[in-house]
């Protein structure tokens, strides 16, 4: 209770200040300055004060998940879907943490989008969606609310990232790539969606309900055999391979910052990318059912976030570099999630587990690498505003002209590269440790034991291209004297640089201050609890600091850094020694990507156009074949029948006549031999 | 006392010979007069089965109702047929075929 009312009650009105946004902004924005930014930015005021007011009201009431009596909206038979809240602990973290940063975001529009004239209406429009999207996911009480904010989300990332689809700044080709790369966006992420939906037909079919209240029910889930579980699990995980950019699918996230950069950040830090992440963490109740799922998860992030961090190694363009790590980033997590639950999944046979380092690292990086990635965007979009490109390659020597984006940039970056108590060094270091605790179990332990070289592998050159991409774009001198600087951007710019860049710093102690009893999972005599009691601040800074691999992390992040340094500031190694003046095998091969978009083409061009010829050859054969012949029959039997219809009186009498005549006969017949 | 199956053999002569008057004749006037037998053929046979059976009164009222109802028709079926003959000179019904498709 706060102010003597119960605002966890109505938490349903946060999503819904985002919508009235959408509605009033999208049919009215060019009545008000700045295409209606203010009533965006006035809509994710209130849903964050409202957030803030539901999560006091939890934090300080029971502690225990808050789900009242759910809206039925549709039930057939024994099935139903319903439309409710849900309200626990990883709830008021995510919906904090994303209404605060889309706030920042929002407010940063203002200076960024302010050329954009008569179509910033749309962008606030979409952008207020956005957000009512990502709250009504994280507020759903069940999977298939849930399923429909997630499209709501899918919807507004394609609009967009495409919103330069019809005028880029930077000419038509531009235009061009914004389109397609809006399209592949959603076409990618449609195919996680399509397990998703399969996911929920499964579950739903098991348990006739998808209420998490129902499904995470220990009494229910004892009745629906594991394998059923164990796919649905997998296929829930499908939807989030899609939405969170995760190997093999990872590929529409770079292509999407053809899109505004602070749709990036929006993308990025706030919503969409994270509601994967976020699924994982609200399903874990499901996913630690088998072992083997987690496992799958636990390895889907670890080369996810190996192989984008490979790609950013060599990428020239300053937002790509940001997207693949990104999407390294939320390998983190997911590797965090997938080998805490390995551990919950393999000790939950013999009773009670205690809170899992796991899913506390991985939320807790989800939230640290919100605050740094939404800085790390933002102050690209600082700089792709003052110099007009993205290419780091033309930049450069910019930390003399804009001091604020510089520093705060900086500050990003070495959050981002785990550089002492930032932000980023708390949770990388958690889930280092995370990824290492279940290394002592037999032959899985061997492959935890890999993704563990592999996360150290990632920390590595996490360091080396943030800083690489720190050091081309401030130090030096500028390479390309055809681009001019205007200076520091505006203040509704930097503001919220330097609110963001105090989270990058001091989000990581959050950890010290509570938050380590409140983004916490555990098994307690046989119930699943979300919150409640994680290990203590003491046994944290104990374990991180006293932990060999911390320093082992901190020393080839230092190394990372000092590379980068070395190549790009002092210029005293040559890169292009390394790379054959960039015609190398390996650096070609970084460089297509992996060719995973020369995989996507030939598997949607073979196998897509072959189904979709194969379908062609059915519908127009047999099913068409079948209606026309149908039709035909009819049309031909009805012509013969219609002589008859002669219009004569005399020889319709004449029918009922020879009928009658015959009738009796058959009467006749039937009656003398005794049939009838 | 005439048994019933003579009547009923009457009836289904009567009703043959209205038939086929019916499906052969051109004269709409023949026609008609092939209806009066065929309706009659009808009330003998139910005049008979009340004599065989006094009990059931039912049969003598069709008859009178048939008789009111057969007087009533040819009353309307003569009207028309002497407009179309005042209008067409003829009473041939495969000549009467304006109102036909």
């Amino acid at each position: 209770m706060v102010f003597g009312i119960s605002f966890m009650e109505y938490a349903w009105l946060i999503p819904l200040f985002p919508v009235i946004a959408f509605v009033v902004v999208g049919f009215f924005g060019n009545k008000f300055k700045e295409g209606g930014g203010a009533i965006a930015i006035g809509s994710a005021v209130i849903a964050f004060a409202l957030s803030a007011l539901v999560a006091y009201e939890f934090f300080t009431g029971s502690g225990d998940a808050f789900a009242p009596e759910p809206f039925k909206w549709l039930a057939f038979g024994k099935y139903e879907l319903n439309f409710g809240i849900y309200i626990d602990s990883l709830t008021c973290i995510m919906m904090l943490f994303a209404s605060f940063i889309s706030l920042l975001i929002f407010i940063y529009s203002i200076g960024y989008m302010h050329g954009e004239g008569k179509r910033k209406r749309r962008y606030y429009a979409e952008i207020a969606l956005f957000l009512a999207g990502m709250l009504g996911l994280v507020l759903s009480s069940n999977y298939f609310e849930m399923f429909i904010f997630w499209e709501i989300m899918g919807v507004c990332s394609y609009l967009l990232i495409g919103f330069w689809a019809f005028r880029h700044p930077e000419g038509d080709e531009a235009s061009v790539k914004a389109a397609s790369a809006a399209k592949k966006a959603f076409l990618v992420t449609r195919l996680g969606d399509v397990c998703f939906m399969a996911g929920l037909f499964v579950l739903l079919w098991a348990f006739t309900s998808l209420d998490f209240t129902v499904l995470f029910d220990p009494a229910n889930m004892a009745t629906v055999d594991t394998g059923v579980i164990m796919l649905g699990a997998l296929l829930l995980f499908g939807g989030v391979i899609g939405k969170s950019a995760q190997f093999p699918l990872q590929d529409w996230l770079p292509d999407a910052m053809a899109g505004p950069t602070t749709v990036s950040a929006l993308i990025h830090a706030a919503t969409m990318v994270k509601a994967g992440v976020y699924l994982v963490a609200r399903s874990y109740p499901l996913f630690i059912q088998s072992a083997e799922v987690m496992l799958v998860v636990a390895l889907i992030g670890g080369i996810t976030a190996f192989i984008a961090a490979t790609m950013a190694l060599n990428n020239m363009n300053l937002k790509r570099v940001l997207a693949y790590s990104t999407i390294s980033q939320l390998g983190y997590m997911i590797l965090a999630l997938g080998a805490g639950g390995y551990i919950i999944a393999t000790e939950m046979a013999h009773g009670d587990v205690e809170a899992t380092v796991g899913y506390t690292a991985g939320v807790f990086h989800m939230m640290n690498h919100a605050f740094f990635k939404a800085l790390l965007f933002m102050c690209a979009g600082s700089v792709i505003h003052a110099v007009g490109t993205e290419d780091m390659r033309r930049m450069g020597g910019l930390s003399k002209k804009m001091r604020i984006t510089s520093l705060t940039m900086l500050i990003g970056c070495l959050s981002i590269a785990g550089f002492p108590f930032l932000s980023g060094f708390w949770s990388k270091d958690m889930i280092l440790e995370a990824v290492m605790e279940p290394s002592s179990l037999g032959l899985e332990g061997q492959i935890f034991m890999l993704l563990f070289v592999l996360a150290l592998i990632t920390a590595f050159m996490t360091a080396f291209y943030m800083f690489r991409l720190w050091f081309l774009t401030f130090k030096g001198k500028p390479r390309d004297a055809s681009i001019h600087c205007h200076g520091e951007s505006p203040k509704s710019m930097t503001m919220p640089l330097m609110i963001l860049s105090v989270f990058a710093v001091g989000s990581g102690f959050l950890i010290f201050l509570g938050l380590n009893d409140i983004i916490t999972f555990s098994v307690i005599s046989g119930d699943f609890v979300v919150g409640g009691h994680g290990h203590t601040p003491g046994h944290i800074l104990d374990a991180i600091l006293t932990n060999v691999w911390t320093y082992v992390s901190l020393a080839v992040a230092l190394i990372g850094i000092l590379l980068a340094y070395l190549i790009y500031a002092r210029g005293s190694l040559d890169p292009s020694r390394l790379t054959a003046s960039g015609k190398s095998r390996l650096y070609r091969f970084l460089a297509a990507r992996y060719f995973f978009p020369q995989l996507y083409d030939q598997i949607s061009w073979k196998l897509g156009y072959s189904v979709a010829k194969g379908v062609d050859y059915v519908d127009k054969n047999m099913i068409d074949g079948t209606v026309n012949g149908l039709a035909n029959s009819v049309v031909g039997s009805s012509g013969s029948l219609r002589k008859m219809q002669t219009g004569n009186v005399r020889d319709y009498l004449m029918y009922m006549a020879v009928g009658l005549i015959s009738a009796v006969i058959v009467l006749y017949v039937l009656v003398t031999t005794g049939g009838l | 006392m005439i048994p019933i199956e003579l009547f009923i053999l009457l009836s289904a002569m009567l009703f043959s010979v209205g038939l086929i008057g019916m499906l052969t004749k051109k004269n709409a006037i023949v026609i008609l007069m092939c209806i009066e037998i065929m309706l009659n053929a009808a009330n003998i046979n139910f005049i008979a089965f009340a004599a065989t059976y006094p009990a059931a009164p039912l049969a003598h009222i069709f008859v009178i109702t048939a008789i009111t109802v057969a007087a009533a028709e040819v009353g309307v079926g003569i009207a028309i047929l002497l407009h179309a003959y005042k209008t067409r000179k003829t009473t041939n019904i495969d000549e009467l075929t304006s109102l036909r498709w």
